[in-house]
Order: structure tokens, then C-alpha cells, then sequence
């Protein structure tokens, strides 16, 4: 019973706030051309789930956000390993991210579609230049913070580089390169979606772009659930995946990210 | 050694640049890669039109009213929500609802609403601000140590006091820390908004210099919004750096 009071406190106001916006819609207070009822966007949402277009959209969107995310871990973290063992390395790419980090790199949009055309690839481009600063920035900085007592143990103990690389220092960083990967996978997911709301023919952003200018609201809230069930289960995974590899250390509040 | 270092430091950067002007020159590039010199020229021809400065301060505007709409109703209510369990529990479900819904899907729905143009802007900013500081302002005023809290109470403050003196300072390095990341969203968010719904600032001149093949004006209006973007987090650094003298040591704030 004290369980069950708790949980309504918990989380009442969700289904408050959906029944004040079926009291507007139907008794027609908002114009309900903007705002369906709860009944028609769970319509457009379970029907365009079950046909498999939203499925579809959601499948082009989230790969491409993956795509750019893995790239620039797979580039990022080794980059910012290189920039703070090696001091000349680190002088000379340090200025272009501290520098480029609060520039608005989403402004390079129509140069990026030049380049690599309006498809995929420019999409999954965006998602690895936005994720790559906060993931070289506070691997970086993780790295950079490794206290030096615990390298000098390791060379003491007589361990070659690649040890202490492999058994101190990644170790050690861990916990600050998940947390530049927490911020940066909702940006390429935001990203991604943006792109394809500015120009494309497939894609969540796209789905929901399409159905503003017809007019569908129902859609368009099932496509903006959609995007939202997106990033928070890719968010929750990576969360699975950070306490599988980091057990040592509880996550913290993730009032940083992005 | 100062020359050496500084060197150091500019040597990429240089070098990238004069490698696009070189290979621009030398006809290797696409004429949409535009070159730095050309870019440079149509950014003076643009200052002494007075296009560019027309076009920055309108978007600055519709950047900074979004954001302090945004961020004032997030500290605000970020800070209530921290102190009082009640008003918590009724957010906070709404909050971790609509916070991974990236809020520049309701362009659209914003554009009906509110008609083209800036206030359908500015309340898209705002409500993309709001989220990256709400979350840090509410998660703040609960970190912070009930030890001070108690001290000031038994010190004899006033709850005001407690709130003004002890609360908010320290509560003050993540709340700047959501802000920073706020003000960061804004320009995202309004960009977008001024590349798909816009007729004026300098989204919408990045869209026409592109459209009129005038890819150097393009290139003004990318170097343009860097500005903007670049400087507002540099004045939101210093103030953070004058409100919180003596409380940043060590923080990744201190660095970049």
C-alpha cells in the first residue's frame, strides 16, 4: 500500500498533464487542429509502428547517429590519449578544441551537404564533428587528471608503456571518456534529426517535417515520441554498457549533459 | 620561448588556412569551398554594407531573449523544485518525459502557433534552453552540503539568508555549468530555425548567399555565427569567472 502511494506520487503529474490535454481538445479550448486528441496520436503512433514506417525512419535515423558516434569515439579517445601523453601534440590540437568547442559547428551545415551530399554520409558527418569536441575535450581532461603517483607506481613496478597505457591510465580515464560519450550520443541523435529536418527524403526528422506541412499533427507527435523513445533507450544502454565496464564507480547525475 | 609556444599553438590553424587558399588558388578545390582571402573581402563588403552587423544583431537578439526566458525559468524553477519535495515531485516526471524529446521538432508546431519569424524563434530557444538548466539548478541546490545549511540556520539566518548566502553560492558552479551548455543549445536550436522557417539574420543570409551561387557570403555567414557563438560563451565565462572568484580550481571550466 506505502509502495503503491509512493509510486502515484512519483509520477502523477505525467497522466495529469495528459488529461488536462484531452479536457482542452475536447471540449476545444486549443485548436485541435494543433493539438489531437491523446486517442489520435496513439492512433498515428501504434499504426505507422505496425505498417513499419516509423520503424523504418527510426531505423535510417538512429544508424546514422550511431555512425557518427562510434566514428568519433573510435577517433576521439585515441586522439585525446595521443594529445596528453605527447606535450608538442596536445600544444598544437589543444587551441583548436578548446576553441572550436562552444562554436556553433551546426552552422557548417550547407558546406557539409556540398561535400558530402544531402544523404547518409553528410548526416553521419554532422554527428561525428559534433560528438568528437566533448569526447576528445573531456577524455582529455580525464586523462590529463590521472594522478601522476599512480603512473610513477607503475614505472616503479617496472611496466612498459603499453601496460601502464593498457592497465593504469585507461582504467583511470574511464569514467571521464564515458562521460564525454554520455553527452555527445543524445547530440548525434539532436543532430541527425535537425539535418533531417532541414533537408532530406527519409529519417525521423524528416517524417516529422513532412507531416507538419500536411498538416497531420497526429503524426508528427507519434514521429516526435518516436525520437524521444530513440534517445532515451540509446541513453539507457550506454548507461548499461558504463556500469558493465566501470564497476567500480557509480554513475553520477547526468545534470551535465547535453 | 613564449614565440615558440605561441607558435605551437597557431601552427595548425595557420597552416589549414593557408593550405585552403594555396589549394583554392591552384584550382583543386570546388568553387563552393570558397578561400579565406575571398571570404575575408565579401566580410568587409559585407561590415560596410552594414548587412552582417544587421544580420548578427538580429540573431543575437532572438538568441539572448530566447536564452534568458529559457534560463530564468529554469534557474527559477530548478531552484524551487531543489528546495521543495512537493513541486519536485510533480516536474520531474514531466521533466525526464520531454527532456530526450530534441526540442527543435516542435519548429513546426512553433512556426503555427506563433507565426514566422522571431517570437516563433524565441520560444523555440527558450524551450530548448530550459531543460539543460533546469536539470543542473535542481540537482545543485540538492547537492549542496546539508552542513552549511545547518551552520547558517544555526547561526541564526533568516531561511532568505540561508537561501541568498549559502544555497545559491553553492549551488553557483553547476547552475553556470548548465547554463554554459544552454546558451551552447541556443544557437543550434535558432540556427535551424532561421535555415528553415527565416526571411532575416544570419541563418537566413547563409540560406541566401548559397542560394544566389555567393558562396564567399555563405562562408561571412558561417564565420558570423562562430562569432557570436564563441563570444557569448567567452562573456558567460567571465562572468562565471567573476561570480565564482576562488571556487573553480580544478573544474574543466579552468581550461578551456
Amino acid at each position: 500500500m506505502a509502495a503503491a502511494l509512493r509510486f502515484v506520487r512519483k509520477w502523477y503529474s505525467i497522466p495529469l498533464l495528459l488529461l488536462a490535454w484531452e479536457i482542452c481538445v475536447s471540449t476545444g479550448a486549443i485548436e485541435s487542429r494543433l493539438l489531437p486528441g491523446l486517442g489520435a496520436v496513439w492512433a498515428a503512433l501504434s499504426g505507422e509502428i505496425a505498417n513499419g514506417v516509423l520503424v523504418q525512419h527510426a531505423a535510417v535515423t538512429v544508424g546514422r547517429a550511431l555512425a557518427g558516434f562510434a566514428l568519433a569515439a573510435v577517433v576521439g579517445v585515441p586522439l585525446a590519449a595521443a594529445m596528453s601523453r605527447m606535450p608538442l601534440f596536445g600544444r598544437m590540437f589543444e587551441p583548436m578544441f578548446f576553441f572550436g568547442y562552444p562554436v556553433p559547428k551546426i552552422a557548417l551545415f550547407p558546406v557539409f551537404t556540398f561535400i558530402f551530399g544531402i544523404g547518409s554520409l553528410s548526416k553521419t558527418a554532422f554527428a561525428f564533428i559534433e560528438c568528437l569536441y566533448p569526447i576528445v575535450v573531456t577524455s582529455y581532461l580525464g586523462i590529463k587528471g590521472i594522478r601522476s603517483r599512480l603512473l610513477w607506481t607503475a614505472q616503479n613496478m617496472g611496466a612498459d608503456e603499453i601496460t601502464i597505457l593498457r592497465r593504469v591510465m585507461l582504467p583511470a580515464a574511464l569514467p571521464s571518456i564515458f562521460a564525454g560519450l554520455r553527452i555527445a550520443l543524445p547530440l548525434a541523435v539532436v543532430v541527425v534529426v535537425v539535418t533531417e529536418m532541414i533537408g532530406d527524403n527519409q529519417g525521423l526528422g524528416y517524417y516529422v517535417t513532412i507531416w507538419s506541412t500536411r498538416f497531420r499533427f497526429a503524426n508528427v507527435y507519434a514521429g516526435i515520441i518516436t525520437i524521444g523513445i530513440c534517445g532515451f533507450v540509446l541513453d539507457q544502454l550506454l548507461g548499461l554498457f558504463r556500469s558493465a565496464v566501470v564497476k567500480w564507480e557509480k554513475d553520477q547525475p547526468r545534470f551535465t549533459r547535453v | 620561448m613564449n614565440a615558440r609556444l605561441a607558435l605551437e599553438k597557431l601552427i595548425v590553424p595557420i597552416g589549414l588556412l593557408l593550405l585552403w587558399e594555396a589549394t583554392q588558388r591552384a584550382g583543386v578545390l570546388p568553387t563552393y569551398l570558397s578561400s579565406p582571402s575571398s571570404i575575408v573581402a565579401a566580410l568587409v563588403e559585407l561590415t560596410e554594407s552594414g548587412e552582417l552587423p544587421a544580420a548578427m544583431a538580429l540573431s543575437l537578439m532572438r538568441a539572448y531573449a530566447g536564452f534568458f526566458i529559457g534560463a530564468g525559468l529554469g534557474v527559477v524553477l530548478g531552484l524551487i523544485a531543489g528546495l521543495s519535495q512537493g513541486v519536485r515531485e510533480f516536474i520531474d516526471p514531466l521533466v525526464s518525459f520531454l527532456y530526450p524529446i530534441p526540442k527543435i521538432t516542435f519548429l513546426l508546431i512553433f512556426l503555427l502557433i506563433f507565426g514566422l519569424g522571431t517570437p516563433s524563434q524565441i520560444a523555440l530557444v527558450a524551450l530548448a534552453v530550459f531543460f539543460p538548466v533546469f536539470i543542473p539548478s535542481r540537482y545543485a541546490v540538492q547537492s549542496v552540503n546539508q552542513l552549511y545549511v545547518w551552520s547558517g540556520q544555526n547561526m541564526g539566518a533568516p531561511p532568505m539568508t540561508v537561501f541568498f548566502r549559502v544555497i545559491v553560492p553553492a549551488a553557483a558552479p553547476v547552475l553556470f555549468a548548465g547554463l554554459r551548455v544552454g546558451l551552447a543549445h541556443s544557437f543550434v536550436v535558432l540556427f535551424a530555425s532561421e535555415l528553415i522557417g527565416g526571411r532575416s539574420g544570419l541563418g537566413f543570409l547563409i540560406v541566401d548567399g548559397e542560394e544566389a551561387v555567393r558562396f564567399d557570403i555563405m562562408f561571412v555567414g558561417i564565420v558570423g555565427f562562430a562569432l557570436i557563438g564563441f563570444a557569448s560563451d567567452r562573456v558567460l565565462m567571465a562572468l562565471r569567472r567573476s561570480a565564482l572568484r576562488g571556487q573553480a580550481i580544478g573544474t574543466e571550466e579552468q581550461l578551456v
